[in-house]
């Protein structure tokens, strides 16, 4: 049965209170989104080639487990082993470094692709413009292609020679690099033959694990893992490049949200004292008076979170239009942490207005 | 309606001191009362007296240090601490000097939480608390703040407030001190009206001698102990009751009068007749 909402009419009384506290209860909750949601961007950036490689499985170097800060350096003959094993539909070959792209307004940290522009395979996965690089040509991501000032048909300098841009493609661009897709033969004119890493695609009914499994035992001298994997490893350089900031951060946010939760729910409490013990003389149990401060923790911990997660979307919206290399990804795991985050710091924030209201004296509602 | 013997309120040997040893202070000492159903009591006293803290056990927010206070038949006093608040909830009316309504809560909410915290709740709640609105000639009000109303209705959604879980005992804090006479004189009426028309108990405290107007009974509660009001007399600068036989006092015209301190029969001294044309002799 419905009961009058003390909570609520307490809490949104003074209207212009209440929203000044959600805010800056929303403010310090959209830090840790916003920070989550780079970090997350970050490795969906980081990871973008791997995960619209045309691959199941990934053989590389042994020892190699990521492109990001790795070189790999197949054994000769690892692309032709890899086609004869049973359960792969195809493999295709692709040489890679990490490099600087100069261009006439700017350079840019890229990872270098060959590919074998033939089959088109491993090359770029959203080409918006241009055609597929030939002999002296380059593909360059687009927002790379805005700091370097360059366009279809200009010049880009990588790994100490001049190519021609043929295409601009999309999503190659993170907070750190950008991605470059050069013709394999080029590549290996500038770099030597070796092949880096072979993308496979595994057979209809084949299990890329299975499958990896079956390459490593059968190649000499390689790494195999399935692309799920390579994505997570190549995912978690960058998250244990950044952890112990993403922490810190995350912790001051907390304590933020948890110092305007406690006074927020502290001086709601506070204005109401003499009310709660007129309420506590009507007959209220220190019981029901303390479900109204948690109440009003959860309405104001709850508003909160959703304005936080709205201007989150809003912020990483403003984001990819102002500075595209970052994205702001919102995901619903870094949701449900920072929600839980905020439950936490609402119940501790809610330990002083409890304690203060279960301890009320009721004949206090008699005092002048 | 006559009142009846069986009393609804009934105090016996009600002791408080607060603090131990040397530091003790009694506020209120061997306090006997009862408060029959239908009647109106009028507890008056000095400030300081121990007026609020004999409400506050009566009420069962305070527990005494002795003695024993009974709500119809129920011992408060021997009532485990987790169940006061229900007891509260059921056996008691409570209307206060400053209104203290719930700011945040319209005229229809302030009633409905106490029938909340009575038990009951939704459809029923509503309807009790416009009934009792209604009643009070606050009907057009129900959806007002406290804020928005006057002194008068304030008090008159307190005392509906009171009233909303049908309570067999009414304890009035200075009910008409916030209030101008014609309101004050309104409420006192309606609180007789209550105990006489409803068979409730209605302890009054107050330092407002109207009061006794519309009261059946006047306890005089001095230093924490109920005096005898047939011994009492009228200082005639202040109106307070002070004790016949100790005191200030002042011989004049051949009768000695009593105040309540020596500032009042100074005032007295410098001017006899002035005070003594309005006010019978005390002695």
């Amino acid at each position: 049965m419905r009961a009058v909402p003390l909570a609520r009419h307490n809490l949104f009384q003074d209207r212009r209170r209440a929203a000044l506290s959600v805010s800056g209860l929303a403010v310090a909750l959209l830090l840790v989104l916003v920070l989550n949601g780079i970090f997350a961007g970050a490795i969906r950036q980081v990871t973008a080639y791997l995960r619209n490689a045309p691959a199941d499985v990934v053989i590389s170097q042994r020892g190699v487990r990521t492109m990001h800060m790795s070189a790999s350096a197949l054994p000769g003959d690892a692309l032709r082993a890899a086609r004869r094993v049973r359960g792969v539909a195809g493999a295709d070959a692709i040489r890679y470094t990490s490099a600087t792209l100069h261009g006439r307004e700017g350079s840019q940290l890229a990872y270098v692709i060959g590919y074998d522009v033939r089959t088109d395979r491993g090359g770029p996965w959203n080409l918006v413009s241009g055609h597929t690089p030939r002999t002296g040509e380059i593909v360059v991501d687009e927002v790379a292609a805005d700091n370097l000032g360059v366009r279809i048909g200009g010049p880009v300098e990588v790994l100490g020679r001049q190519f021609t841009v043929a295409g601009i493609s999309r999503g190659g661009t993170s907070i750190t690099n950008t991605t470059a897709f050069l013709p394999t033969a080029d590549f290996a004119a500038i770099r030597g033959p070796a092949l880096s890493y072979v993308l496979v695609r595994a057979e209809r009914g084949t299990s890329p694990r299975v499958l990896a499994a079956r390459l490593e035992r059968q190649i000499p001298g390689v790494t195999v893992q399935t692309k799920e994997e390579f994505v997570h490893e190549e995912g978690s350089i960058v998250r244990d490049m950044s952890a112990d900031l993403m922490q810190i951060m995350s912790f001051i946010a907390f304590l933020i949200a948890l110092a305007v939760i406690a006074l927020t729910l502290f001086t709601a409490t506070l204005a109401k004292l003499r009310e709660y013990a007129v309420v506590k003389a009507l007959g209220a149990s220190a019981w029901r008076l303390g479900r109204t401060v948690v109440a009003q923790a959860v309405w104001s911990v709850g508003l909160a979170l959703v304005l936080a997660v709205v201007l989150a979307f809003l912020v990483g919206a403003a984001l990819a239009a102002f500075t595209p290399n970052v994205r702001v990804a919102i995901e619903p795991s870094s949701v449900t942490r920072t929600a839980l985050a905020a439950v936490a710091a609402g119940a501790v924030g809610a330990l002083v207005p409890l304690r203060r209201v279960i301890r009320l004296d009721p004949a206090t509602a008699f005092k002048r | 309606m006559s009142l009846t013997p069986v009393p609804a309120l009934r105090a016996r040997g009600l002791t408080k001191t607060f603090g131990e040893g040397a530091l003790a202070v009694t506020a209120v000492h061997q306090v006997d009362l009862e408060v029959a159903r239908g009647e109106v009591a009028l507890l008056m006293g000095p400030s300081g007296s121990g007026k609020t803290t004999l409400l506050s056990m009566l009420g069962g927010m305070l527990r005494p240090t002795n003695g024993t206070v009974e709500v119809d038949g129920i011992d408060l006093t021997r009532a485990r601490e987790r169940d006061l608040p229900r007891l509260r909830a059921r056996q008691f009316g409570f209307v206060f000097q400053d209104f203290n309504l719930l700011g945040a809560l319209s005229a229809q909410e302030n009633v409905e939480l106490a029938c909340n915290l009575a038990g009951v709740t939704g459809a029923r709640a509503h309807a009790r608390a416009r009934e009792l609105l209604d009643r009070f000639g606050l009907g057009e009000r129900l959806r007002f703040l406290p804020a928005q109303m006057s002194g008068g209705e304030q008090q008159r959604v307190a005392i509906a407030r009171a009233l909303a879980n049908n309570p067999p005992v009414l304890l009035a804090d200075e009910p008409t001190a916030n209030l101008d006479s014609k309101i004050g004189h309104e409420v006192a009426r309606l609180l007789r009206a209550l105990a006489h028309d409803e068979g409730r108990s209605v302890l009054m405290v107050s330092h407002d001698t109207r009061l006794e107007e519309v009261a059946d009974r006047v306890l005089w509660l001095e230093d924490g102990a109920l005096k005898d009001l047939e011994r009492m007399a009228t200082d005639p600068v202040c109106g307070m009751a002070v004790a016949r036989d100790a005191g200030p006092h002042f011989q004049h015209a051949g009768t000695t009068w009593r105040f309540c301190s020596p500032a009042c029969r100074d005032d007295f001294a410098a001017d006899p007749t002035r005070f003594a044309r309005r006010a019978a002799p005390t002695a």
